[in-house]
């Protein structure tokens, strides 16, 4: 075989490879959008017909009426909002405290806030509850957003991020007589707009996802999430995979919307993240 | 030194010689510096975090420390018992089939994730036509939920669910793929790898791209073939960032909770319960906190030593 038939060869192997992956990796999801617009006998039809003869729309109606759908989307906004509002404020003040300062036992400061990554909900997950139970916050929006409101990986965003900003642009504004706050609220949070953008949409897609947390901390209907009130419609009706699915594309959707409208911002973020050091 | 105190206003100047003052005062003397005040802005601006993470993570682990001695059903107060938790956790048949469980879990999910993701990227950071939206379609099923993704694959492995319909047009029979003992751990470790593949992809491609494209000339001009450019170029250069993966990969393995809950209930007969479904059903479900605690406090270790083991081996990468 020659050089240049191995290559061609070589090159067609690869785009069988890249278009196989991304058919594994979507199919999945072409599966559910596909049955939740079917009904509840024609998703197990052989052979597989991916788009119905009649379109169920009906069935997103229907699955919303199968539990409070409206409060526990609600609720999810809710908690990922708040997070994600925690997270932007905590994290980037810590970052630039970390980044932009010297001050006795900083590194100690940075190294016991990266530790707490090794301190995941699923390890604190008895005591974090215990706690927040003295804290009279069970079953309160409170206790669903406090334990979550700042992250470890959010401030290391942030500090990564704010040490790329040039010392001499805030040495200039302080020579200008910026006060303290005016220099972070003027020269630093304008300069980390990417992560600010990143940490916000990383945040959000977590916390809106956020499962164990609410499921052991809201005991009532008014207090679930999306995540929570899905696993219990299916809970009690396994069977209507047509309905659980419509549920499941709507569950998506502001995952999906955040993804596809801020790409960048997102993969940035998802990159940032230990790369630099 | 004489000089005029403003009013009503404090000038920044005698902000920063107050601020400084004070700290020389706080740290005993040293070294005044213009910036000295500087010191104690940098700690609040960091203190709010720092409160917010002994809380809600420093205090809860000594807590978890303290009641993994104590007997405690929530109801009535906590029975110190010494290490009786631990003897329970150690006599209990359930806690030894679920650390297994977790471990192989973790392991299954990770190495093939750390060879996939590598090839992904490699994949990725080549030129072709259509890379922008081949990379939107891999990148995509990063932002989807978890709770999303278990129903879709609780769906996908049913009796007649695709799975079963795909390989059945290779001649293989149809399996009820969570509800057997041998197939359930897989089928949950099969996601695990579908799902990490493009986080961890997207991670190793932006570790190619920071590799500057002149090592890699250099090395053609040297003579160098592909295979040659991997392993002395690409792979010694993307040191840091196989680890990196190495360890989020393992870390974020071990914390699976959601799959097991809504797709196995840790079945069947245990083998799917993993680590943090134990602890969960100790705790929420029988009311067993301090044994609970005690669960989570091995877990812990294991995550300790794990983390240890990598930044061992992190440094070791370095210097080589």
């Amino acid at each position: 075989m020659s050089r240049k038939t191995m290559l061609r060869l070589g090159g067609a192997l690869i785009s069988v490879l890249t278009v196989g992956g991304v058919i594994v990796m979507l199919l999945p999801y072409f599966w559910m959008v596909s049955s939740s617009i079917k009904t509840g006998i024609e998703v197990f039809d052989l052979p597989i017909k991916w788009i119905p003869d009649e379109i169920q729309w009906v069935n997103y109606p229907n699955a919303l009426t199968k539990g409070a759908f409206g409060v526990y989307f609600y609720n999810s906004f809710v908690v990922a909002f708040a997070v994600m509002a925690g997270n932007l404020v905590f994290c980037t003040l810590a970052g630039y405290g970390l980044a932009k300062f010297r001050f006795p036992h900083r590194e100690l400061c940075f190294r016991l806030i990266l530790s707490t990554l090794m301190l995941p909900l699923e390890i604190v997950l008895v005591p974090t509850f215990l706690v927040v139970r003295e804290l009279g916050l069970v079953n309160t929006y409170g206790g669903l957003i406090a334990p979550l409101a700042v992250d470890a990986f959010g401030v290391f965003l942030m500090r990564q991020s704010i040490r790329d900003i040039p010392d001499s642009l805030i040495e200039a504004a302080r020579m200008d007589g910026c006060s303290e706050f005016g220099i972070f609220w003027r020269i630093i949070l304008p300069n980390c707009k990417p992560a600010l953008g990143a940490l916000a949409l990383l945040a959000f897609r977590d916390n809106w996802d956020q499962f164990l947390w609410p499921f052991i901390v809201a005991t009532t209907d008014d207090l679930k999430t999306f995540p929570l009130g899905l696993a219990q419609m299916e809970g009690i009706d396994s069977a209507a995979y047509h309905e659980i699915m419509a549920l499941a594309v709507l569950g998506m959707i502001p995952a999906a919307f955040i993804f596809l409208f801020f790409q960048r911002a997102f993969v940035r973020g998802i990159t940032l993240t230990g790369l630099k050091e | 030194m004489d000089r005029e105190i403003g009013v009503g206003r404090t000038s920044p100047s005698m902000v920063r010689r107050s601020a400084s003052l004070l700290w020389r005062w706080g740290a005993g003397g040293g070294k005044s510096s213009l910036h000295s005040h500087l010191r104690w802005a940098g700690f609040f601006f960091v203190l709010p975090a720092l409160i917010h993470l002994v809380i809600f993570k420093f205090y809860p682990m000594l807590q978890a420390f303290r009641l993994s001695f104590f007997r405690y059903d929530l109801m009535s107060p906590p029975v110190f018992t010494g290490l009786e938790n631990y003897k329970l956790l150690w006599e209990n048949p359930l806690f030894h089939q679920s650390f297994w469980v977790s471990v192989k879990y973790m392991f299954g999910v990770s190495i093939p994730e750390w060879f996939f993701a590598l090839g992904l990227a490699l994949l990725l950071n080549r030129r072709m036509p259509g890379r922008a939206v081949i990379r939107l379609a891999y990148f995509f099923p990063i932002a989807m939920s978890q709770i999303v993704v278990a129903m879709v694959w609780k769906f996908m492995y049913h009796p007649f669910g695709l799975v079963n319909t795909i390989l059945e047009t290779f001649g293989i029979g149809r399996i009820n793929w969570l509800s057997m003992e041998e197939s359930a751990l897989p089928a949950l470790i099969a996601i695990g790898i579908w799902r990490g593949i493009p986080l961890f992809g997207v991670i190793y491609l932006a570790g190619l791209q920071a590799i500057p494209k002149e090592y890699h000339e250099a090395a053609v001009i040297d003579g160098a073939g592909v295979f040659q450019r991997f392993f002395y170029v690409t792979i010694p250069l993307l040191l840091p960032t196989i680890m990196f993966v190495m360890v989020l990969s393992l870390l974020s393995a071990v914390k699976v909770f959601l799959n097991p809950l809504v797709m196995t209930e840790g079945g069947p007969n245990g083998t799917t319960r993993v680590l943090p479904y134990f602890i969960y059903e100790t705790g929420f479900a029988f009311f067993r906190m301090g044994e609970a605690a005690a669960a989570s406090m091995v877990l812990f270790v294991f995550l300790f030593g794990l983390t240890l083991i990598q930044l061992r081996l992190l440094r070791r990468g370095g210097v080589e």
